[in-house]
């Protein structure tokens, strides 16, 4: 029963870990579509270059933020959380 | 090569360097107020900080890169770039947790935010540069 119980624990932190990872997709296709818009604007307006580049810079930075909350969440339940919880379980059962 | 690096790439990076620098120290502080200081969070520090200012710098390159080519190209470019830089994130987080004795896994983390904060600090610091221009 116990080896079911963190079996369990260990599979729903695989499962929260790959469902936070959905939201790592959206930056990649938020990030490729303005870097397309960015190639229009530097193709109608060569000389806004250096502008656009640091806007899309600043923009990029921002975006990917949003995928690194993900990612972190994901390690933290793959590395961190399934120790925590399994003693959390251990503790409970008085082991 | 350096040479072939967008100096607004170059300006930025630099700016988020020195950021992950002061926040790096303010962390260290805090872990040293609380403490919680040791030297496996001095490693990790370092090694977080560094990765997260080199994710920011390939970035810059991927960004500089991507705005010679079409805009299908630029697209696909851009996702394949972070992509692969969200895997070298997770292997550095995955090596912090894998060595425990070397590296705090929570020092390895915190500094991946450090370049956001930095983002969120630049406008300020750009007005404070025209003021003082």
């Amino acid at each position: 029963m116990l080896e079911l119980a963190i079996g369990i624990i260990l599979g729903c932190c695989a499962l929260g870990a790959g469902c936070a990872m959905i939201a790592g997709i959206g930056p990649g296709i938020g990030e490729g579509n303005a870097v397309a818009k960015a190639c229009e604007a530097i193709g109608r307006q060569p000389e806004s270059r250096g502008a656009v580049t640091t806007t899309m810079i600043m923009g990029c930075a921002i975006a990917e933020t949003t995928g690194l909350y993900a990612l972190i969440i994901a390690i933290l339940l793959i590395f961190l959380a399934p120790n925590q919880l399994v003693n959390v379980l251990l503790r409970a059962l008085g082991r | 090569m350096l040479e072939r690096i967008d100096p607004t790439v170059k300006r930025m990076t630099c700016y988020i360097a020195a950021c992950a620098l002061v926040l790096s120290a303010l962390m260290e502080a805090v872990y040293l107020v609380i403490g919680a200081w040791n030297m496996t969070v001095l490693w990790g520090n370092l090694l977080g900080a560094a990765v997260a200012v080199l994710n920011f710098f390939l970035m810059g390159l991927t960004i500089q890169r991507s705005l010679g080519l079409s805009e299908e190209d630029a697209k696909k470019f851009i996702r394949v770039s972070q992509s692969l830089r969200m895997l070298m994130i997770l292997v550095v987080c995955a090596i912090g947790a894998a060595i425990p004795a070397v590296f705090d896994l929570l020092a390895v983390v915190l500094p991946q935010f450090f370049p956001r904060i930095g983002t969120m600090l630049w406008p300020k610091f750009e007005k404070n540069k025209q003021t003082n221009e």
